[in-house]
């Protein structure tokens, strides 16, 4: 039973890590209406800009916090001077790009701090505390609870505000936006500023448990990307809650299930995928598209 | 009409595919050595040799990559500081060193190899990694260009009958798991051991040692395996797995740095508090122990041959503080080495100038001659004890190795476990 409270327990701790790619995601696809697939590698980026400030000697909140800031206005950058071109384009092709990004951001990050493991502090102790038999270190629960409020705030910003509306105005039909007064370029900024700052937060987070390498996110996009397709990608709440099922769901099966073991396991998440979106093609999240013809 | 346009494309380009593939293999007819008498073989010359290495310079594994030419820079550029290295045929060349990036990728060691037989290296060698040196010897073979102290655990590179032009450099995996194994089973103690490990040849071979090792020692029982994949980002559950069998040792056969740093916080989080073994590649003191909390635990084992310059007891030593300012001023490596590879290049570089010194004619065959004659040759960083010797068929250059114990900031060779 310990164990599998245990595996349990784990299984969400990595999860979050997907989660919070997933929620950038997600903000982008809100935003733009595209899948990035270069928000793994700008989270890296993030995280590597926090290391030099830490190294240039200010504390370590503060070198986040500065990274969250410059990670924001990059993101908005590279959606005004790079992605702009793509958006009112073919979507294939946007995604193209964004895979580019994706392999020129490690590249940059290779050039400018080389591919030796960096050490990054923790901003929370490595002591852990016990639950229900289960040992649960302080830095997962932080992680996880971190990962919820931002969940939330996310939640409450498209549903509840006026700027969130305006951005999904402006994903779901740029032309009537437009039209309707909306300032849809800076939308479209503040959308992958967002998603940039949210995936400092996340290299942030996982930073001390991978050690910065120009790779590190690279195995967690791809869980993200499930997540959000199972979750469905318009939901803040579904791409969490997907994430965490699939990191759980991944640790029982390996141990429980003897057939596919440890070394079979990430293709869970993608036999999964295929079940769901069978029963519901909106994933167990999304809102189904009406068309009224 | 289009689809004429179209097959006379494809017939463009498999025409000009034919003439590139026949000028890589066919037209090089007049660099080969003719094998007779003393006609310099390329990439030597009266006062020069060039060696050739493909490694990861890029990519996850460009930390031990980069530290596998750096060391080899370090060597070289201080002899040919000195005014050069003097050959068995009395000559004195410098050295130079060509490198070739391939970021752990087999497609392109392959065409790093095509890349140097055109640029006229006259061997290949110290480069890291077992895919990406299998996949241009064969090609090493038939074009009989010395692929030599390469830096893989693969048995095969050792194999004369198999490698004529092969030689390895580094202990196989199953040297190092069978050294704890052996002194696991003579600890005189009972033991349980849980073995995670990475599931390909690397992780096969050092569980095969040390089963080979402990096997008929009825004091040491295997009480739980697991594997896990060199792209997993985290092995959280195998160590719960491994700490609910209540194993006193944990052999623990991984490759990656991270994973590594990992498994030693979460073992010690759960509770956990077995001895460990650890490959020689991954128990770096200052890049994985020190990060991974690892003097919590009773014993962290690792096998060696070389001296770690981080360890207090090497602060002083002369081996040590000359090669630390070799490879700051010709290697290009700015303070401690953060991988065990900066030391074995410079001990290859080392084993090199022996076979330089022993090669009587300018010819690659005279190489590998010198090259498979050393014996009892301790090289600078080499522990007390360990020697190269290229002499046994089957054996990589180094196969005798020291297991270690982890004194909380280097390493000293342990006589007994425990």
């Amino acid at each position: 039973m310990e164990t599998f409270i245990q595996l349990v327990v784990d299984g969400l701790s990595t999860g979050s890590i997907y989660a919070a790619l997933a929620l950038a995601i997600v903000l982008v696809n809100q935003a733009t209406g595209l899948i990035n697939f270069a928000q793994g590698g700008l989270a890296v980026l993030s995280a590597y800009i926090a290391y030099a400030f830490v190294q240039a000697g200010l504390p370590l909140l503060a070198a986040v916090l500065l990274a969250i800031v410059l990670s924001f206005c990059l993101g908005a950058l590279v959606e005004r001077f790079l992605m702009r071109r793509f958006e009112r384009g073919d979507p294939d092709t946007a995604v193209v790009v964004t895979i580019g990004l994706l392999t020129l951001v490690t590249g940059i990050v290779a050039v400018l701090w080389g591919y030796n493991n960096l050490q990054f502090p923790s901003l929370f102790p490595l002591s852990s505390v016990h639950v229900l038999g289960a040992v649960v270190s302080v830095r997962s629960l932080a992680t996880t609870v971190t990962i919820v409020a931002i969940m939330a705030l996310l939640q409450l910003l498209f549903l509840r505000t006026k700027l969130g509306l305006a951005l999904r105005a402006v994903a779901d039909n740029p032309a009537s936006s437009a039209l309707s007064g909306l300032p849809v370029g800076r939308l479209l900024m503040v959308g992958w500023g967002l998603a940039a700052a949210l995936g400092a937060v996340a290299g942030a987070l996982v930073g001390p448990q991978l050690t910065l390498t120009p790779g590190m996110l690279d195995g967690a996009l791809v869980y993200a990307l499930a997540a959000v397709i199972l979750g469905g990608l318009d939901s803040p709440i579904g791409a969490v809650a997907a994430a965490w099922g699939i990191g759980v769901l991944e640790n029982l099966v390996a141990v429980y299930v003897p057939l596919i073991g440890h070394d079979l396991k990430i293709a869970v998440p993608f036999a999964l995928i295929f079940v769901i979106l069978l029963l519901r093609p909106q994933g167990l999240f999304g809102r189904k598209v009406v068309v009224r013809v | 009409m289009n689809v004429r346009k179209g097959t006379r494309g494809l017939l463009g380009a498999v025409a000009m595919a034919s003439v590139l593939a026949l000028s890589l293999t066919g037209c090089r007819g007049g660099a080969q050595s003719s094998g007779g008498g003393t006609a310099a073989s390329p990439g030597i010359t009266d006062t020069s040799i060039t060696l050739g290495i493909t490694t990861p310079l890029s990519g996850a594994t460009a930390g031990p990559g980069t530290c596998t030419v750096a060391g080899a820079k370090a060597y070289f550029g201080a002899k040919n500081a000195e005014g050069g290295i003097k050959f068995g045929d009395g000559k004195t060349r410098k050295v130079d060193i060509k490198t070739y990036d391939d970021a752990y990728d087999p497609q392109k060691s392959l065409s790093n190899f095509q890349q140097m037989v055109s640029d006229n290296v006259f061997a290949e060698g110290i480069g890291l990694g077992t895919p990406t040196n299998r996949a241009f010897r064969e090609a090493a073979i038939s074009q009989k260009v010395p692929q030599v102290l390469v830096m893989t655990g693969d048995p095969i590179f050792s194999d004369q009958k198999q490698s004529p032009w092969q030689l390895g450099l580094v202990p196989a995996y199953q040297n190092e798991g069978g050294a704890f194994g052996k002194l696991l089973a003579s600890s005189g103690g009972t033991h349980k051991v849980a073995i995670l490990s990475q599931n390909d040849d690397y992780g096969k071979g050092y569980v095969s040692g040390f089963k080979d090792a402990i096997k008929g020692a009825s004091n040491i029982s295997v009480v739980g395996e697991q594997t896990y994949e060199a792209t997993d980002t985290s092995v959280d559950a195998q160590i719960t797995q491994l700490a609910a069998t209540g194993a006193d040792v944990f052999f623990n056969a991984m490759s990656i740095t991270p994973l590594t740093i990992a498994t030693l916080q979460k073992a010690q989080q759960i509770g956990w508090k077995p001895s460990w073994f650890l490959p020689s590649n991954t128990s770096s003191p200052t890049a994985i122990l020190a990060p991974g909390g690892a003097s919590a635990y009773p014993g962290i084992y690792s096998v060696a041959f070389s001296k770690a310059p981080q360890s207090p007891e090497f602060a002083k030593d002369q081996d040590v503080v000359k090669f630390l300012s070799d490879l700051k001023q010709y290697g290009n490596y700015q303070g401690m080495p953060a991988f065990p590879h900066c030391m074995w290049s410079y001990i290859a570089g080392a084993t090199l100038d022996q076979a330089f010194q022993k090669m009587t004619d300018p010819t690659r065959d005279s190489f590998m001659k010198a090259l498979r004659s050393i014996k009892g040759f301790n090289a600078p960083l080499m522990l007390q004890g360990t020697t190269v010797d290229t002499t046994m068929d089957g054996q990589p250059a180094i196969s005798s190795v020291l297991v270690q114990k982890y004194n909380g900031k280097g390493y000293a060779t342990a006589q007994k476990f425990g």
